[in-house]
């Protein structure tokens, strides 16, 4: 079972709000046994970064460019303002028990 | 602590970009960011707008990036009638704002806790209302204190 993961988040500035959720994430993840590493990206640079491979899913807080991503994607902004953050993580947890289920 | 200079209470203001101009001009005045950072802020906004929706309390956060900014501050403003923003997730929706955290960071890398603490308060409704119906100053510091810039 794959304990490791590889997240790209998304936000209009590549820095502030995809770094929260980022941040956020990997605390809530921690207490579920599950570790992530996150890179922070701009929606112009994603599809390059998703491309180069390696990431298991995207969390965006701002829309992302039109393409194919090949991974789960997951809209972050419940989980930014937590008024939605239950069903997100909910979302989080059915796409990780996916890939380990591959 | 943030900076009470950098308050605004029941701003006019017709649209985001008065906002962000009036705003901005605060952080610019005392040196926090760069000539450059008002334009980029407005233009980011227009494309990837930063309105967030709290619980149908509406808040936004306009921010640009670090390049812009010279030491990561906060800008409030409590808006005297709403002012249409858009959405983050869906920049196809207005939504109208009520409070308006306008952002410098400069290296988010190094500034989880201002991060953290920031998204404390953007998901504290109740708390935000408060702010919003803040008689002066102090009492946004002080409903405030737990920011850490």
């Amino acid at each position: 079972m794959k304990k490791r993961f590889k997240v790209l988040a998304v936000c209009g500035s590549g820095t502030v709000t995809s770094s929260m959720v980022a941040l956020k994430l990997k605390e809530a993840l921690e207490e579920e046994g599950i570790s992530i590493s996150t890179t922070e990206a701009k929606p112009t640079e994603a599809l390059n970064l998703v491309s180069g491979g390696g990431y298991d899913f995207i969390i965006n807080t701002s829309p992302l460019i039109a393409g194919d991503y090949g991974v789960p994607i997951i809209n972050a902004v419940g989980f930014l303002t937590g008024f939605g953050e239950e069903e997100f993580i909910e979302n989080i947890m059915s796409v990780i028990k996916d890939i380990n289920n591959k | 602590m943030i900076d009470l200079d950098l308050v605004l209470l029941n701003m006019e203001a017709k649209t985001s970009t008065d906002v962000i101009n009036n705003l901005g001009k605060l952080m610019l005045n005392k040196n926090y960011v760069k000539d450059s950072y008002i334009n980029a802020v407005i233009e980011r906004e227009k494309e990837l707008p930063t309105g967030l929706n709290i619980g149908n309390f509406y808040v936004a956060i306009p921010h640009t990036d670090s390049n812009h900014v010279n030491k990561s501050n906060i800008a409030i403003a409590t808006l005297k009638s709403t002012v249409e923003f858009r959405e983050m997730i869906n920049p196809e929706a207005k939504i109208n704002v009520e409070l308006v955290f306008l952002l410098a960071v400069k290296d988010p890398k190094e500034q989880v806790t201002l991060l953290k603490s920031l998204m404390s308060v953007f998901q504290n409704k109740q708390l935000l209302i408060k702010v919003k119906n803040a008689k002066d100053k102090q009492e946004v510091a002080e409903l405030l204190k737990n920011i850490i810039i």
